[in-house]
């Protein structure tokens, strides 16, 4: 019986005593969305990002929402996220400093192929009017995502109320693939960004229940930033390495390795930093 | 259906190529119960003998709540953590967010209701006749605890099986503590998590898979130490 | 009263458990160097006064004094020098060793195994063959004697022994009056015994009392 004992005890110790950070290097914490790391973005920066100027990129993907939430929390050090408006509303509110445009790729709707309410080609608006004569079923993020709060501001434009108790209108609260999955279970429109409709369609070996039926608008524009978490709100956090960061992310070089970042063979983002 | 067989394939793919983010996973998930469990038992153990075995006011009223906590739902927990550790928390200034620790704090919340309400149970149900057994063969009021606990070893290990599979499958309290940050706090089933959202059932399977072999393993090790200590 | 040393004197002792009175003793003495039989019918308060004798209980009234120890004394000072061999005995979730070791080991004395093996030989039971087994791969009878053995083990000055041969065959009846009685040959020990059997309890004791009601109702010596 010892023997066992003092052999767990070993594994035991060995598991608790091992150190959890690496300790070379300095280490910085953004929070962005699920929808942006699930592009696969990331992972290919952070490693150029680290051999540049020595700092580990650690990032957490949660929903819009919650992203502020933690810089206003302090508990990240900068974020990357697609909310223009909610962020310049952070910005002001003096939670996030230095914001500055990075990229932006776009939004689609997309729908059944049968498309009952007819809206293949449409404008936004009048898309999004003829689903809601038609009570086409609708799926919606309702989330507070970046995704969520761009469908909003749509039922906006078009002159109409979000149509939050109607019963064509599905809000899933669940991140963008899945919302799609329910979307083509129900024979839905629903509104999402290009890099996943990418990833779902190459999953149905390109031939997917739902097909993009309006894009270009320019009210389907998603811009990302870049904010760092305001040092005078957070007097702990890594200012001067999240600035590192949103020079490094500015810069021409990784402009350039941004654009020419490809999604099973597509591209996904065009570079706008100024 | 096919991501079921194509799930178990690439459990054996990941495992035998070495694969650097499946092992990361298995590592931080290891570290992590590990830490938890032993947290769990440090403090839960002697919280359920206390609970068991001494009478006190209130007893029947704290044996309820500590019965009702089985039922804690892990994003709860993993709320309520996040709101301690978070830099606005009370214990802002340990850097427990998403770090293990952070994740253990909230999983030894997890599984302390289970480790105290199943001793308290097992003490309460130890034979009668042990106390004046040992304090007749000269056993002081210490060795009589300890010995009382011995005795009723079986039942806490069944019970610390219990809440270390409660453990090492949850993900509400890992998600929201730890962040799923890859290489750092990303565990097995924040892994699958993320692996399902993203529509790779396949690997989520297999990550599942995974999850399942080392708990075979550790639910083995304990076994074998069960037999050893009969 | 008693200039003489005694092993236990009792005085005023009352036992009293919801109200009912369970054992009601106004004077009691028992000399050192005894081996005491008592026997009575069930509710008679036998098990009770053995449990007062082991210290493992307080009278609700009255006094147990042993030897020369005081209010002061410890009880667990008294239980290191006082075992009772219960009726059904309880055995730990150990081996036969363990089982008997367990006295051994908390007094942190050495030569464990020797002494162990020696307590098993008196009560019958080979250690080559029992010191390994597992508390639950022994027969009732063997259970019993493994008890007796923890108790032995330790070669107490007071060995109390509620029903010893209730659940034995003849042999092993023989084997545990054998054993109590080398006990109080070689080391002294006194023996107090509880049983029904009237006729072991006659062939084994010195003196003899009956209890009824919790009261003690004759004896052939002086109380």
């Amino acid at each position: 019986m010892n023997r066992y004992c003092i052999g767990i005890m070993l594994i035991v110790s060995i598991l608790l005593l091992s150190p959890s950070q690496t300790l070379a290097g300095e280490s910085l914490m953004m929070a962005t969305t699920t929808s942006t790391d699930n592009t696969g973005l990331l992972d290919e920066l952070a490693p150029l990002f680290e051999e540049d100027t020595g700092i580990e990129l650690k990032w957490t993907a949660v929903g819009t929402g919650k992203a502020l939430e933690l810089g206003r929390n302090c508990d990240v050090d900068v974020l990357l996220v697609h909310a223009p408006a909610a962020e310049k509303l952070y910005v002001k509110k003096g939670y996030g400093v230095d914001r500055q445009e990075v990229m932006y790729n776009d939004f689609v709707i997309i729908g059944p192929a049968s498309d009952p309410a007819g809206i293949k080609g449409m404008q936004v608006p009048d898309a999004l009017r003829a689903v809601f004569e038609n009570k086409a079923i609708f799926a919606s993020r309702g989330d507070d995502s970046g995704t969520n709060k761009k469908e909003r501001s749509l039922w906006d434009n078009a002159g109409l109320d979000v149509p939050e108790k109607k019963s064509w209108y599905l809000q899933t609260g669940q991140g963008m693939l899945s919302t799609l999955r329910i979307a083509a279970e129900r024979d839905a429109y629903t509104l999402t960004d290009r890099g996943t409709y990418i990833k779902y369609a190459h999953s149905h070996q390109g031939n997917p229940p739902l097909s993009i039926l309006v894009q270009g608008d320019k009210s389907l524009f998603n811009q990302y930033s870049v904010i760092a978490v305001s040092p005078e709100n957070c007097p702990d956090v890594k200012y001067d390495l999240a600035t590192s960061f949103i020079q490094w992310i500015v810069s021409p070089d990784v402009q350039k390795a941004i654009g020419e970042f490809r999604l099973l063979g597509q591209q996904l983002f065009t570079p706008n930093a100024q | 259906m096919e991501y079921l067989w194509q799930g178990l394939f690439q459990a054996l793919e990941l495992l035998v190529s070495g694969d650097g983010q499946t092992f990361s996973a298995i590592w931080v998930t290891l570290r992590v119960s590990t830490m938890s469990i032993t947290g769990t038992l440090l403090i839960g153990i002697p919280l359920g003998f206390v609970l068991g075995y001494q009478s006190f006011p209130g007893k029947k009223g704290l044996r309820l709540i500590v019965d009702t906590l089985l039922s804690f739902p892990t994003v709860v927990i993993g709320l309520l953590v996040y709101a301690m550790v978070s830099r606005q928390g009370p214990l802002g200034d340990f850097g427990l967010l998403f770090t293990v620790p952070g994740i253990a704090i909230g999983q030894i919340i997890l599984g302390l209701p289970i480790i105290i309400a199943l001793t308290a149970s097992a003490l309460e149900h130890i034979d009668e006749r042990l106390r004046h057994t040992l304090l007749t063969l000269g056993a002081d009021k210490r060795q009589v605890m300890l010995s009382t606990v011995w005795e009723a070893r079986y039942p806490i290990l069944a019970a610390a099986v219990t809440a270390y599979g409660r453990i090492v499958s949850e993900v509400g309290i890992s998600m929201m503590v730890g962040g799923n940050i890859k290489w750092h706090t990303r565990t097995i089933t924040t892994a699958i998590a993320l692996e399902t959202n993203k529509g790779q059932f396949g690997m989520g399977i297999a990550l599942g898979l995974v999850l399942l072999a080392i708990a075979f393993a550790v639910n083995l090790l304990l076994h074998v130490l069960g037999q050893k200590t009969g | 009263m008693i200039p003489v040393p005694f092993l236990y004197l009792l005085q005023n002792v009352m036992v009293q458990y919801a109200g009912q009175t369970v054992l009601h003793i106004p004077s009691m003495h028992i000399p050192e160097n005894i081996i005491l039989g008592i026997s009575g019918h069930n509710g008679s308060g036998k098990s009770t006064l053995l449990r007062l004798l082991a210290f493992l209980e307080h009278p609700t009234q009255g006094r147990v004094r042993f030897r020369q120890a005081t209010e002061n004394t410890s009880r667990e000072f008294l239980r290191r020098r006082i075992t009772l061999l219960a009726q059904s005995p309880y055995l730990l979730k150990r081996s036969v060793l363990g089982n008997v070791a367990y006295g051994l080991k908390i007094r942190k004395e050495k030569q464990v195994e020797e002494k162990v093996s020696e307590a098993l030989d008196m009560v019958g039971l080979s250690p080559a063959r029992f010191l390994r087994r597992k508390w639950h791969q022994l027969s009732g009878g063997e259970r019993q004697r493994v008890a007796l053995a923890s108790r032995l083990v330790l070669r107490p000055d007071v060995l109390l022994l509620d029903e010893p041969t209730s659940n034995l065959d003849q042999e092993s009846t023989f084997l545990t009056r054998q054993a109590v009685l080398q006990a109080h040959e070689h080391w002294g020990t006194n023996l107090i015994m509880v049983s029904h059997d009237l006729e072991w309890l006659a062939q084994v004791s010195q003196t003899t009392l009956s209890m009824h009601k919790g009261r003690i109702q004759e004896s052939s010596y002086d109380i």
